[in-house]
């Protein structure tokens, strides 16, 4: 019988990749674990009942994330995909999505920096709706960048077609452009979902350390050296964006390919 | 005349594509263009469906001036070379699409489409999606999704281009069948000579954005200029 290597190599990374979450779950399960000892001396729920406490407010935190990325994440994705429409088919495509990524030349906390003059004057510091525009400024372009693609020739002619077949702009839209974006929407919700979700730099100067979501949290316990709470708030950051990939999966990628 | 087009014209920039395009053509009639690859074809029918605005002249169709009309409000249906159905409907809704526009009766669609499900040959393929059809099979959906509202005047741009040459030959027919039974007024653009000469019930040669209208089929194959007689000489000088 010939031996392969293959299997063993495979199932090495696939435990390379699952260890850090499986760390993770056990860190959020785990306390009273000091050195030298190899196992915690308490493993229990104590740390996920802390999360429905007023102490820790990770609940709090964990709502308002979702909140704000729901919020971002629409709102790219929507005016995203109409704005592209008037980008890409503009005599000045060129220049107008060179301009689209201006955003990503700075890094997100000198972005911050040059914006909260304008946050202040707005009243919008240390507000959520603050940060949520701040962090619409990052993932709208990735939007209009993303659906570039879209708005070649054919679709252009697909537009023309619906003319002439008796459609106005309205009928284009419901009928044609948007149900055959449907994949492309999807997927531009999720990846500006991840965006904002992630997001730490704008979000900590814009909302001033009043806005906490879920990543400025995870920044906040491991800054405090407590590791437990800073293992349950990744694993709560994390499972958003594992049932995102879920439904991906399951019900877009699918259909895509 | 059911439709008169008065010297039309079209420049991009320097360039002149259409040059004073007048001509007429009867109700329920095929008028075919024949021309090169750039010459101008494309952007008359383009004209003509709305889709570009002429520098001037005017357009009638049945004796009023359709010019400043939107292209939705003319009921005249461009066809591009590719058949350009919508990808997430399948057959049935891709040619209901024009009457669900219009708001038809549930029923009265139902009834339309099978009609010219039948007439396009297409039984059994209503639910199949656009992927699942060969070139020939799309492009009757197409012409189905457009004659089922009844155009009152269909351009057709080089509609068989990119077809083999046997389902090109099968779609002609199909199209002469269509077109009678359906009463179609159509201008027909090709750049295939022979293609020109079965399809049309007229004929014209268009040449750097200048359109000739000939009196007779006869008229169009004595002409040095549309290519008829450098073909009939290369199929006897081959015996």
């Amino acid at each position: 019988m010939r031996f392969s290597v293959k299997p063993f190599i495979l199932s090495l990374l696939v435990l390379l990749v699952l260890f850090p979450f499986a760390y993770l779950g056990l860190l959020s399960l785990a306390g009273d674990w000091r050195f030298p000892d190899v196992w915690p001396a308490y493993i229990g729920l104590r740390n996920w009942y802390a999360v429905l406490s007023a102490e820790t407010s990770l609940w709090q935190s964990f709502l308002l994330s979702v909140l704000i990325s729901v919020s971002v994440a629409t709102a790219a994705t929507f005016s995203g995909f109409f704005i592209s429409r008037l980008v890409y088919y503009h005599p000045k495509q060129h220049l107008l999505t060179l301009l689209s990524y201006f955003p990503y030349i700075l890094a997100p906390v000198v972005f911050a920096a040059c914006l909260s003059f304008f946050f202040l004057k707005l009243g919008l510091f240390g507000k959520s709706g603050g940060v949520v525009v701040a962090q619409f400024m990052v993932a709208f372009p990735y939007a209009l960048i993303f659906f570039g693609s879209f708005w070649g020739s054919k679709t252009q002619q697909l537009e023309k077609l619906v003319a002439t077949l008796g459609g106005n702009l309205w009928h284009t839209f419901q009928r044609v452009l948007l149900p055959m974006a449907r994949g492309m929407l999807l997927v531009c919700f999720f990846q500006t979902f991840l965006i904002s979700w992630f997001e730490y730099g704008l979000t900590s100067i814009i909302g001033v350390g009043k806005v906490q979501t879920l990543t400025i949290k995870v920044f906040l316990f491991i800054k405090e050296a407590n590791f437990y709470y800073g293992a349950l708030s990744c694993v709560l950051l994390i499972l958003p964006p594992v049932a995102l990939l879920y439904i991906n999966k399951r019900y877009v990628f699918n259909k895509l390919v | 005349m059911f439709l008169e087009v008065k010297q039309i014209r079209k420049s991009f920039g320097q360039e002149q594509v259409v040059t004073d395009l007048t001509f007429s053509l009867e109700r329920h009639k095929t008028l075919s263009i024949l021309g090169q690859s750039g010459c101008g074809k494309t952007t008359m029918l383009k004209m003509l469906g709305g889709l570009v605005t002429p520098d001037g002249g005017d357009i009638r169709l049945d004796g009023a001036s359709i010019s400043h009309k939107k292209p939705e409000q003319r009921n005249i249906i461009y066809l591009y070379q590719e058949d350009l159905l919508f990808p997430h409907l399948n057959v049935f809704e891709n040619i209901a699409f024009g009457l669900r526009l219009k708001k038809h009766p549930a029923k009265e669609v139902r009834q339309k489409v099978e009609t010219m499900v039948e007439s396009l040959e297409l039984q059994g393929q209503q639910s199949k999606m656009p992927h699942q059809l060969s070139g020939g099979q799309r492009q009757r959906v197409s012409f189905g999704r457009a004659i089922i509202n009844n155009p009152a005047l269909l351009l057709l741009d080089e509609p068989f281009g990119s077809l083999d040459a046997g389902t090109r030959q099968r779609m002609q027919q199909l199209f002469k069948k269509i077109a009678g039974a359906f009463s179609i007024t159509s201008l027909f653009v090709t750049h295939d000579l022979k293609e020109a000469i079965l399809m049309g019930d007229e004929i014209a040669f268009m040449k750097s954005g200048v359109l000739k209208v000939y009196k007779s089929k006869q008229a169009f194959i004595e002409d040095p200029e549309t290519g008829v007689q450098s073909e009939i000489g290369f199929w006897k000088d081959l015996k």
